[in-house]
């Protein structure tokens, strides 16, 4: 288990540049997932440090090894591909087998790994199944199978649940977790969902459509505290309102057009901001209360109309309309069976958040 | 279409396929029986009425037809074999390692010769391997063999000609094969540690068996029954199966002997195709087996431990 770091690296595919200088660092034994739009050259990262591309410029280092030449079939790195790509002519055994046939082991030594293997996998029973007759899931397990019976360094996974409904997938979510524990090896997972990033990963990168790394940190920091606007409204839902920073005598506000003032807190890293700057303020749908009733304890609060009402079951989300025209998302908790008021179309309504859980941005 | 479907009782297919079934049935098997016929009778010269005989049957088992049949099939076997070392290479880099632009107008320049006749390709090579023909000339100059080395009506010349004109046969279905694999499984293979040998021998080749069988076959069977690449090519020095039947049906009109000579070589070849193909399918299936055994062994053992 050694960690996998991206040095300078730069890839373009006739002429155009997908990926301008990145440098990443994926810690030693840690499952790290880079969440990215489509297109946005998060499995060309995939692809070079597995070796199935070669950079244009920069370097790989596995460890302290630079890896950078290194062609792929030396490099101890495998990969759970999105479509599986189960080899249709071997069986389940077989296919997992396929990387110890090729280091010529012995016969006993095959045997043992793959029944280990597909034991972790959760495939005894299936081994001498041909792949093409079994379920998209059990496939998966087979692939996972296939890339860590080698015990591989680094075990790259590119998209591998996309094809899964959604039972299957967080299943499955919960297995890798459990499966990365008990193995201990380097996990990067590659993902455009940002819930299956975030429920699994230890650490998460994101990436914007430009081929740029946005932000990396755990799950936490970055839904809580995201670098950018990007960030946080790619990573969940968020509600961003454009102002003015006014600091007086140790108070902090922001002036949004329309909307008057509001309370802020400027933790200490964010230095830059200085009074007469603009910037962004995000709030988290869930962290504003919604209520017809005027009430206290809060440092920020608005007033709307309700255009919107979705249902999810445990919560609800209501679309706000302010009054310079801007809509917020809104998500309350369906806590109550008989809820103490009723908030349909049309109604006025009070919006409340506290200074601490908005979030300001530079861009 | 329903309707019809329910015309036709679910027969649809069938009966779409009838006129061709037809055309086979006037124009192949009905000739085909007529041989049959023809090699089991012959006309009493007293009499002039046919009469029951398995004298051609007898005849045509003697060691100079034997010889003949076994020649062709060498001729055949060798065919295939050169095919496949040429077609094989061929196929691969047009279907994986060959830039994709340059595909199409491969593929046609490959198709491209048999557009035109036989006769037209035989001549060709005709006239580059005939005395003072072009290869001779060219062969002499650097010194490879001398002028009065012929380059025609040899083994060697027939094989060329045999190879030129069937190894598109072998090409096209490995290539189909080929370009429809996914592609993934090299990356796939690499990725598991294998080089590109390894890949090929554990990945390409096993996925690409039912292209080359049907090359196999493709080239195999007309080449068994071909007649007029020996001609031209061959002179007249070697015999084949297909020339001995042009020859008995054609010049000296032992219509018997000829029949019997077709349905012998119809069911050699049919038996050994079938052997070939159930020696296949039984070391398929005990391979499987054993297989099978194996991992049920392991897997008790893995189970219960």
């Amino acid at each position: 288990m050694r960690s996998i770091r991206l040095v300078g690296v730069s890839k373009s595919y006739d002429g155009e540049l997908i990926l301008d200088n990145i440098s990443l660092e994926v810690p030693a034994g840690q499952f790290f997932t880079i969440l990215g739009p489509s297109g946005c050259g998060k499995t060309t990262i995939l692809r070079l440090i597995a070796g199935l591309e070669t950079v244009d410029a920069g370097h790989i280092y596995l460890g302290d090894e630079d890896i950078t030449n290194v062609p792929i079939h030396k490099r101890q790195i495998n990969t759970v591909f999105q479509q599986y790509a189960l080899f249709p002519h071997l069986t389940v055994f077989e296919n997992v087998a396929y990387s110890l046939r090729i280091k010529k082991m012995g016969e006993e030594t095959i045997r043992s790994k793959v029944f280990e293997a597909l034991k972790m996998a959760r495939l005894i029973g299936l081994e001498s199944k041909n792949p093409r007759s079994l379920s998209g899931g059990q496939q998966q397990r087979v692939a996972i199978a296939r890339a860590i019976v080698s015990q591989p360094e680094v075990l790259l996974l590119d998209e591998p649940l996309a094809a899964l409904d959604l039972k299957l997938k967080e299943q499955l979510l919960v297995e890798l977790g459990a499966l990365q524990d008990a193995l201990g090896t380097t996990f990067v997972y590659i993902t455009h969902d940002q819930f299956e990033a975030l429920t699994v990963a230890d650490r998460m990168a994101i990436m914007n459509e430009h081929g740029n790394i946005e932000q990396i940190g755990t799950p936490k920091e970055i839904y809580e505290f995201p670098h950018s606007r990007f960030v946080a409204n790619f990573v969940g839902a968020t509600n961003i309102l454009e102002g003015t920073l006014h600091i007086d005598e140790g108070t902090h506000q922001v002036e949004v057009f329309g909307l008057g003032l509001f309370n802020v807190f400027i933790p200490v890293e964010k230095f830059w901001m200085i009074p007469g700057c603009r910037l962004y303020v995000s709030i988290r749908p869930e962290k504003i209360f919604v209520s017809k009733k005027i009430m206290s304890g809060f440092s920020n609060h608005l007033t709307g109309q309700i255009v919107d009402i979705v249902y999810y079951g445990r919560s609800t989300q209501y679309r706000v309309r302010l009054s310079n025209g801007q809509y917020l998302l809104v998500f309350e908790q369906n806590e109550e069976h008989f809820p103490q008021e009723t908030i349909t179309y049309d109604d006025e309504v009070h919006l409340y958040f506290q200074k601490e859980n908005a979030v300001l941005l530079e861009h | 279409m329903k309707i019809m479907g329910r015309l036709f009782g679910g027969q649809l297919p069938f009966m779409f396929s009838f006129p061709a079934l037809l055309w086979q049935g006037i124009f192949l098997y009905t000739p085909l029986c007529m041989l049959l016929v023809h090699s089991f009778f012959d006309i009493d010269p007293v009499t002039l009425t046919y009469v029951f005989t398995l004298k051609h049957y007898v005849h045509i088992f003697k060691s100079l037809y034997i010889g003949i049949v076994m020649r062709s099939l060498w001729l055949a076997i060798v065919t295939v074999f050169f095919c496949f070392l040429i077609a094989y290479p061929v196929a691969y880099y047009l279907a994986i390692r060959g830039a994709a632009r340059y595909r199409a107008f491969l593929l046609f320049s490959l198709i491209l010769p048999s557009w035109t006749s036989l006769i037209v390709q035989i001549y060709a090579w005709f006239f580059l391997l005939e005395k003072n023909g072009f290869l001779s000339r060219l062969l002499t100059k650097i010194g490879i063999i001398s002028s009065s080395t012929h380059l025609l009506n040899n083994f060697f010349s027939i094989l060329i000609g045999m190879v030129c004109c069937y190894v598109p046969f072998m090409i096209l279905p490995i290539y189909a094969v080929l370009e429809k694999m996914d592609k993934r499984y090299l990356e796939v293979s690499a990725d598991l540690g294998a080089n590109r040998f390894q890949t090929f021998c554990r990945v390409v080749l096993p996925l690409s068996l039912p292209g080359v069988y049907a090359g196999l076959l493709l080239v195999f069977i007309p080449s068994w029954g071909e007649f007029a690449i020996p001609m031209f090519l061959g002179g007249s020095k070697y015999m084949f199966w297909g020339n001995l039947i042009v020859e008995k049906f054609l010049i000296s009109a032992e219509w018997g002997t000829g029949g019997a000579l077709v349905m012998v070589g119809v069911i050699f070849i049919v038996l050994l195709i079938t052997s070939c193909y159930a020696i296949g399918r039984f070391i398929h299936y005990w391979r499987e087996r054993k297989s099978k055994l194996q991992y049920q062994g392991a897997s008790y053992k893995e189970l219960w431990t």
